[in-house]
């Protein structure tokens, strides 16, 4: 086949925006998104701007996050380089230069597509060209939308889509795609450690990197390209990327949980979308709780789901989560405690593959006692909490706080007389619960 | 190609080349440059160096603490060239290179050669090669110490003197690893005490 590259004639959303009427919803169903979450009630879209860093943001949760959020610089160089909001100096931050507004244009030459199943298996390869681990894409629905104006990082996504309802959105642009790095098995170990959050961090700022490119990509293909539009788990789940876990995060099957949920792509290319997977969560969640049981904040729910704004999903408390983290800033940036200790999160390896291939191939009804014997082996095998010690450059998650030991092998400096620490001193491995009970309280 | 849950690692799927889109991802340059993260990360300005120093461990180990985190990020082949014993740094026409007393070089595998294919996908070396000198320069000032990855026209030079490969009639690198198919990121000049390579 040939490729072709032909005039726009017409505008870009096609004939559907100027001749429909906001006021006649021809909703379409509820789309199914898999046996992990399921959308039961009457959904009221979310306002991106009631979340929780923007809330934070404007100090509507008090003065220890506002300030953790606005005003604390890292004692970390790797963190200052890595994480949003801990820089000394934010032109340091890559994802502070890619994540500005987009000022490229859209291609007015526009590559045909007359194949969407091929421009499908493009996009998805050239997602993985540019480093992507997981690309999923999903049929859109207005129920995955953000209300109200967009969020985009640096608050500038003055469009002509901008003032449009999801409804509208939808129909002019009914792909979303979803592309997502995963985060270092062996640096995710060292949870609740500056190692872990490298492994967060980085792998973090390559995903906006890739899916920035794509964004560009598609803008050169011809066709528009929309950020932070879509809600990232709706499309991770609906793009068949994983399925929603009890920790409230998407579970993979090669990675397990330890994958971003990036803002995903809002677009009219014409793609074929993938369908949401069954790769044995909903039964390993409703039994396994190793994520309730390790969380330092008791943010993840022990009973079953419920019902909220319209979704029937396991609710995690945001909040109770989020207000340990100006506490612990000194040891850790990003917790990460329930993605490492979740039986998922495996090296992408034969033998994980194995055994989330015998977990979906299972008939549903037997899942439960594979999934009792699955859980005795994770827990017989990697621990009922992961606390391997883990040394990387100079951190050393076996150094408790204080302790200002060198270990690096062979190191001969004498690391004194300046008063100083020595990079990758700060970092503590909390396995305790109770270490972090005088900073949450409890129900 | 997959049997089940293996993965039959000697039968790859070439899907690039049954790819109709696949030559326009590679060789044709973009419309509109602001559509491409390379140009977003070449016109940002650099950060400021951390003020206060943090304690080294010695060079030796420094350096392989700037090799870990440069592969971590991505590299494939990364070397440490001393600037001052160069013999090519007369030729050198940017400043400041003496007080600079080392380059630390990247270099990333291209299956495309970058400075033939201009589109998108021929780019993606680039790309990689900027993440990764963006953000190990960033660290290295966030260290203390000078350093700046800016493009270089000495870069394959320095590559050799780093001890990633040698150079051909063309004047292009060739290693043992990737041939002549890799691509030599933007060169970090850092004063950070390093040991060189080579």
């Amino acid at each position: 086949m040939a490729l072709t590259l032909e005039k726009t004639t017409k505008p870009l959303n096609g004939n559907n925006g100027a001749t429909h009427n906001p006021a006649q919803t021809d909703l379409p169903p509820p789309p199914y998104l898999g046996r992990s979450v399921r959308i039961v009630g009457p959904h009221v879209n979310v306002d991106m701007n009631q979340s929780p860093h923007p809330k934070n943001a404007r100090g509507e949760l008090g003065k220890p996050l506002f300030n953790w959020y606005r005003n604390t610089v890292s004692k970390d160089p790797l963190t200052r380089v890595s994480a949003p909001n801990h820089f000394a100096d934010r032109r340091q931050f890559l994802t502070t230069v890619i994540n500005r507004d987009s000022k490229g244009k859209v291609n007015p030459n526009r590559i045909a597509v007359d194949d969407p199943a091929a421009m499908t298996r493009h996009i998805k390869a050239v997602a993985h060209y540019m480093g992507a681990n997981v690309v999923g894409i999903a049929k859109a629905h207005p129920t995955f939308l953000y209300a109200g104006s967009r969020y985009v990082q640096d608050g500038t996504a003055q469009d002509a889509y901008e003032t449009q309802s999801p409804e509208e959105l939808v129909r002019k642009f009914p792909f979303v795609i979803q592309a997502t790095t995963a985060w270092d098995y062996n640096k995710l170990q060292a949870h609740r450690h500056h190692i872990g959050d490298s492994a967060y961090h980085v792998s973090q700022m390559k995903g906006v990197l890739v899916l920035k490119a794509l964004e560009g990509y598609i803008k050169e293909l011809g066709y528009t390209a929309l950020r932070g539009v879509v809600t990232p788990q709706a499309a991770g789940v609906a793009g068949g990327i994983g399925e929603l876990g009890r920790n409230g995060l998407v579970i993979n099957k090669n990675y397990g949980a330890r994958i971003h949920m990036p803002d995903p792509i809002l677009t009219d290319l014409p793609l074929v979308s993938d369908r949401p997977v069954d790769i044995g969560v909903e039964d390993f969640c409703k039994i396994c709780r190793k994520c309730a049981n390790t969380c330092p904040t008791n943010s993840i729910p022990f009973g079953d789901k419920v019902v909220f704004n319209g979704i029937e999903k396991y609710k995690i408390n945001w909040l109770t989560c989020y207000k340990l983290r100006p506490y612990v800033h000194d040891h850790w940036g990003s917790c990460l405690t329930c993605a490492a200790v979740c039986p998922f999160t495996k090296p992408n390896v034969w033998w994980h593959s194995l055994a989330v291939w015998t977990l979906r191939t299972c008939p549903i009804p037997v899942r439960p006692a594979l999934v009792h014997a699955l859980k005795w082996i994770d827990d017989r095998f990697w621990g009922v909490m992961r606390n391997s010690r883990v040394r990387w450059l100079s951190y050393d998650s076996g150094i408790k706080p204080g302790e200002h030991a060198c270990t690096v092998a062979g190191c001969t400096a004498s690391h004194e007389g300046k008063g100083h620490s020595v990079v990758g001193d700060a970092g503590y491995y909390a396995p305790l619960k109770e270490n972090t009970n005088r900073f949450v309280k409890r129900a | 190609m997959r049997l089940g849950p293996f993965k039959i690692p000697w039968v790859r799927e070439d899907s690039q080349k049954h790819d109709p889109y696949w030559d326009f991802f590679i060789n044709t340059p973009p419309a509109d440059m602001a559509n491409t993260v390379t140009e977003m990360i070449r016109s940002a300005p650099e950060g400021n160096v951390f003020p206060t120093k943090a304690e080294l461990h010695t060079p030796d180990i420094t350096s392989s603490h700037v090799k870990e985190l440069a592969s971590y990020l991505g590299t494939d082949l990364v070397g440490i060239a001393q600037l001052t014993s160069l013999p090519t740094a007369g030729e050198s026409k940017s400043k400041g290179d003496d007080t600079y007393p080392f380059a630390v070089i990247c270099a990333v595998q291209a299956d495309y050669d970058p400075r033939k294919a201009p589109g998108i996908g021929g780019q993606v070396p680039v790309q990689k090669g900027l993440f990764i000198t963006f953000v190990l320069s960033a660290w290295i000032r966030e260290l203390g110490f000078r350093a700046t990855a800016v493009l270089d026209p000495n870069a394959e030079k320095l590559a050799v003197a780093a001890g990633l490969g040698i150079l051909d009639a063309e004047g292009r690198l060739v290693t043992s690893k990737f041939g002549t198919r890799i691509h030599v990121a933007n060169v970090i000049r850092t004063d950070l005490p390093l040991a060189p390579d080579g």
